[in-house]
């Protein structure tokens, strides 16, 4: 009996599917695993292949960093694990070739470095470079910067000396990955071979020296890696990744997920709707056809369970097929993209594939069971009173199915409950003002209507009698259209926000160790080649010993959370002072000294007063080059990173340092052919540090750029489901249409004037969407302009004509293409058809 | 005419129809008032009556399709009213047929899958071969691949009986089985509809405009404003 029931089942489903009424129901589902494994694949390898190659920046995936050399013992862990493993040690160093002397960053490095990335070699000083693989320095040789040449007036095969070390200068080192990095890293590069830093003797107990033990491995392993060696690193080492070491690459990928996130959850909503619709469509379909069942002895049991047998199988069959094309679009994708995206993608885990699946099944259950379930409550008196109303699922329930199978999805995909609500928050109140706004709209059009030719006069009394179905396809396809157009205008807004936070004549030249007497003719030699020169800022160098008297370690260990990758209070740090308050830093607590103060005054960084657990009014006292300095906290600012300008955690008040020895430091901006400017300068200033910044923007801009390119791909995807949801939803209210010209046909309008009235209702309908949409797409980015992005929000008149243009003539387009068939057709057979 | 010595196997006490109207909250409608009748085990009933007198409401309840408001239906020992939607499903199943005026086939299967598809709720054997053989009977068995819109309203009204015969039932209902049909071939249906139902000694129960359809019936039962004004045996 079981066995003839299950017969049964598979037999019905067999003649649903058939009679194609499974077919839309299956593409939306198909479009909704599609649609999320496709962007979860490609995102998935993306966002892996934008950290790794990211990782490139860091030489390594993982880094432990400290002022002290790093312990065998992490390195003998990392290995053990199988992880490879490099040391680096970089410190700065006098480098002497005859009677030349210069102040260089020297990195000592080991065999196996770099793991990420490549060191690149020039033929010559300033030549382009060519990326190598698996070599370093021979012994007693070192690769010299371009900038080191001129300098020190040295050739390729000449002998320097570091220390007690003489050294021979074997190649051009033009940039290596982890390049960037804090101030004092940014010397002339001198590369050489770790076993020789010995011969220079340069090392000594309380040298300044930067020591890293460089780490590869897949994220998993890393992390047990960390877990394993965090009691033993404690405050002295830091376990840094990506985003510790360079907070901008950090905050780009950050958004880059953000925004591919926010292209996934518009396209899981999307296929959600065209789910809902293509079930609500068939349900509709088949309440007589459940009715006949019924008078023919199947109960309301066989019914349900005979239907959620079909969800089942439809959802099986969308999600297989689905995973499938998924995984096909992503591949074209990539393929398409393989000119533009030089990265190597890493092979995607299973996640994708399971979130594809399971977000099928999920807006099955959300959008398709109520209709369906309430089939089983049609009254089979339906078979003789065809006007009997449909009890079905109460709408509550049907809403609640929905708002709940939304917010686990939406849930399951941000992991965050802040998204979510905002996002359910967004689309209630968008829906509110559109269904209110195409109810205005439909009833100023009847009113035109009034004075219209005929097939237009059709057309919007067709509108107008289907008053609640129109708004509800009205607030759908402006939903979608305004979707496409915010993200068209926020790619704009995004890609300006990202040019300005790098200005394209941002300095990307520092001058540092520029000694007093240097000053003057020093500026005005840069001054004479370059349209702007930066402020001129004193600098020396100084730690924290104290704060409100408590000696700094008791007071980190009073006050620190113990997070390790806080930088340590009592290292040494660049100190400032000038009178004036720096571009791009912003007073957040405390006043800056407009007068020079009385007694000496600091200003800190507010990531760094705040790690520091320091306040406005605090006392610090410093030891700056052996002279004791006791300070107030006057004020404490938000500086933006981003800009390249010069800029430092701790600013003293005029004076406060004036019995301190100190350097000078500035930026400018050199344009890149003019670079042998450079070699003039150093010939004339020998002891003067240049600092190439626009090397480490140009990696920034590369990130930026291909977390664009991301972006807009995901947003292709999601405009190709919107145009699907517009296929459901002129196919979910078609047949009432076609029965109504069919009925107008038979009483004698032309066919030319039967397909002219459906394409001014389709054309019509897509205009107010549009004109909707353009409303909400001006509202939603004046708001993200100013409240987000912080730009000067301004108005789009072209979205007021591409808003409509674009909805009268897909809506048009796909509706007329949707009912070709059946305006050709027969009235009578029409008639027939749909009873 | 009523056979003295049949049992009865239609019996309804004192329906009513009561529905409540939807403008004024305390306002109802009464469709059918306290209704009795006995229909006897192969017996043909017409039910006749002008527009709203209720009569397809009665044929509803009387087919266990509705609920009566008040009052009891037997139908072969079965208490319809006693029972659940899903225990009223297993009695249609195996005990009703129908036949509708707008022959109600599912557009979507064959004459053939139409006509099986009782004995395939029923779980038979072999619903394909009975249901050839009923094909044969209604003189379709060439078209059985040909799905309802292919069909004339004639020949879909005798895949409809087809299918009606199907269930095997002891009472066949029919809802102005001509209502649709031109007079030629609403004749043929009834013809085929009555020796069908000889072959088969089916109870027949009737709702009809169709004066010659109603002449047909052993018996007339005619309502007026939801009460049996009249019940006699026909003219023929």
């Amino acid at each position: 009996m079981r066995l003839r029931r299950i017969e049964l089942v598979l037999r019905f489903l067999l003649r649903e599917w058939r009679a194609g009424e499974l077919r839309l129901l299956v593409a939306a589902v198909l479009l909704a695993v599609g649609t999320v494994t496709g962007i979860s694949l490609f995102v998935d390898r993306l966002s892996a292949a934008l950290l790794s190659e990211s990782a490139t920046y860091l030489a390594a995936d993982r880094v432990v960093a400290s002022s002290r050399p790093i312990p065998d013992e992490f390195e003998a862990a990392a290995r053990a694990r199988g992880r490879a493993t490099a040391r680096t040690m970089t410190f700065p160093s006098m480098v002497f070739a005859d009677e030349r002397n210069q102040l260089v960053s020297v990195k000592a490095v080991s065999d196996g470095y770099p793991l990420r990335g490549v060191l690149k070699l020039a033929p010559a000083p300033f030549g382009a470079g060519v990326a190598v693989t698996g070599e370093l320095p021979a012994e007693r040789e070192v690769w010299l910067d371009s900038r080191l040449f001129p300098a020190l007036g040295v050739e390729v095969g000449d002998v320097i000396h570091v220390g007690d070390a003489t050294l021979r200068v074997g190649r051009v080192l033009s940039d290596e990955p982890d390049r960037g990095g804090s101030f004092f890293d940014f010397g002339p590069r001198l590369l050489m071979r770790m076993d020789d830093v010995p011969l220079t003797n340069v090392v000594k107990p309380g040298s300044r020296i930067s020591y890293r033990l460089l780490v590869a491995g897949v994220d998993d392993e890393l992390a047990q890696l960390h877990t394993q060696l965090e009691a033993k690193l404690g405050a002295t080492y830091r376990w840094m990744g990506i985003r510790e070491s360079t907070p901008s690459i950090g905050s780009a990928l950050d958004r880059a997920q953000a925004f591919l996130l926010l292209g996934g959850l518009l396209a899981v909503l999307l296929a959600g709707v065209a789910v809902a619709l293509a079930a609500h469509r068939y349900a509709r379909r088949h309440y007589d056809h459940v009715a006949i069942l019924k008078t023919l002895g199947a109960t309301p049991s066989e019914i349900q369970w005979g239907y959620l047998a079909l969800l089942g199988a439809v959802g099986g069959v969308a999600a297989i097929a689905g995973l499938a094309a998924g995984g096909v679009l992503h591949l074209l994708i990539v393929a398409a993209l393989s000119a533009y995206m030089p990265l190597q993608l890493p092979l995607a885990g299973v996640k994708p594939l399971v979130f594809g699946a399971v977000s099928g099944f999920v807006c099955l259950a959300a959008f398709a069971l109520p209709p369906l379930m309430g089939l089983k409550s049609i009254s089979p008196m339906r078979v003789i009173r065809r006007d009997l109303d449909v009890a079905g699922i109460p709408r509550t329930l049907t809403y609640a199915f929905a708002a709940i199978g939304t917010l686990g999805l939406l849930l399951w995909y941000t992991n965050s409950w802040r998204l979510t609500l905002w996002t359910i928050a967004g689309i209630s109140g968008v829906s509110i003002v559109f269904g209110a706004l195409a109810y205005l709209l439909l009833r100023a059009g009847r009113r035109l209507g009034m004075q219209a030719g005929s097939g237009w006069r059709l057309a919007l009394a067709g509108l107008a009698r289907r008053r609640g179905e129109s708004v509800a396809q009205i607030l759908i396809f402006g939903l979608a259209i305004m979707l496409l157009l915010i993200m068209v205008l926020l790619r704009t807004a995004l890609l300006k926000e990202w040019q300005t936070q790098l200005p394209e004549h941002a300095p990307n030249h520092f001058l540092m160790n520029v000694a007093p007497d240097q000053v003057e003719p020093l500026s005005a030699m840069v001054r004479g080649h370059v349209d702007q020169m930066g402020e001129l800022y004193p600098m020396t160098r100084g730690r924290i010993v104290a704060v409100n008297g408590v000696d700094t370690a008791a007071w980190e260990e009073a006050r620190r959370a113990a997070a390790s990758t806080d930088p340590n209070l009592d290292s040494e740090r660049n100190l400032s002072w000038t009178a004036v308050l720096p571009a791009n830093n912003r007073i957040e607590a405390g006043e800056w000294w407009n007068e020079q103060p009385n007694e000496p005054a600091v200003s800190l960084e507010e990531a760094y007063a705040t790690s520091a657990g320091i306040e406005v009014g605090d006392v610090i006292s410093f030891d700056v080059g052996g002279v004791p300095i006791d300070a107030r906290v006057a004020s404490i600012r938000r500086v933006e990173w981003d800009s390249m300008a010069p800029n430092f955690f701790i600013l003293f008040s005029p004076g406060a340092l004036q019995d301190v020895p100190a350097t000078y430091m500035t930026s400018f901006y050199l344009a890149p052919q003019e670079k042998a400017f450079l070699n003039r300068l150093l010939a004339a200033f020998p002891t003067v540090t240049v600092i190439e910044v626009d090397k480490v923007i140009a990696q920034i801009q590369s990130i930026v750029g291909r977390v664009t390119q991301a972006v807009q791909l995901v947003l292709s995807l999601v405009l190709a489901a919107g145009c699907l949801v517009l296929i459901a939803s002129i196919q979910a209210s078609g047949e009432e249409r076609l029965r109504e010209h069919a009925l107008l046909r038979a009483l004698g309008a032309s066919r030319r004037l039967v397909r002219g009235a459906l394409g001014a209702e389709f054309a019509l309908l897509g205009v107010f969407a549009g004109l909707i949409a353009a409303f909400g797409a001006e509202v939603t980015v004046f708001t993200l302009d100013k409240q987000v992005f912080e730009l000067s929000p301004q108005l789009h008149p072209w979205v007021w004509l591409a808003g409509p243009l674009l909805g009268g003539a897909v809506v048009c387009g796909i509706g007329l293409f949707g009912t070709r068939a059946l305006v050709a057709s027969p009235p009578v057979l029409v008639l027939r058809e749909l009873g | 005419m009523t056979n003295p010595v049949a049992k009865p196997v239609l019996v309804a006490r004192r329906i009513s129809k009561v529905v409540p109207i939807n403008d004024g909250a305390a306002e109802e409608l009464v469709i059918l008032a306290a209704v009795d009748l006995e229909i006897n085990a192969g017996e043909s009933v017409a039910i006749v009556g002008a527009s709203g007198s209720g009569k397809t409401t009665l044929l509803g309840i009387l087919a266990g399709l509705d609920t009566p408001t008040d009052g009891t239906v037997s139908l072969d020992g079965n208490e319809l009213t006693q029972l659940t939607e899903e225990q009223r499903a297993r009695v249609r199943g195996s005990l009703v047929g129908f036949v509708f005026q707008s022959f109600q086939l599912l557009g979507r299967l064959t004459a053939l899958e139409n006509v099986m598809l009782p004995g395939e709720l029923r779980g038979d054997a072999d619903p394909r071969r009975d249901a050839m053989e009923l094909l044969a009977k209604v003189g379709l068995a060439e078209r059985s691949g040909h799905y309802p819109r292919q069909l004339s309203g004639g020949e879909q009204q005798r895949v409809a009986i087809a299918r009606a015969f199907a269930s095997r039932p002891k009472v066949l209902f029919a809802d102005e089985p001509t209502g649709n049909l031109d007079t030629v071939t609403g004749a043929r249906i009834i013809d085929l509809l009555f020796g069908l139902n000889d072959a088969y000694g089916t109870t027949l129960v009737l709702v009809t405009h169709d004066a010659r359809l109603a002449d047909r019936c052993d018996r007339m039962i005619e309502l007026d404003g939801g009460r049996v004004v009249a019940n006699r045996a026909s003219a023929a």
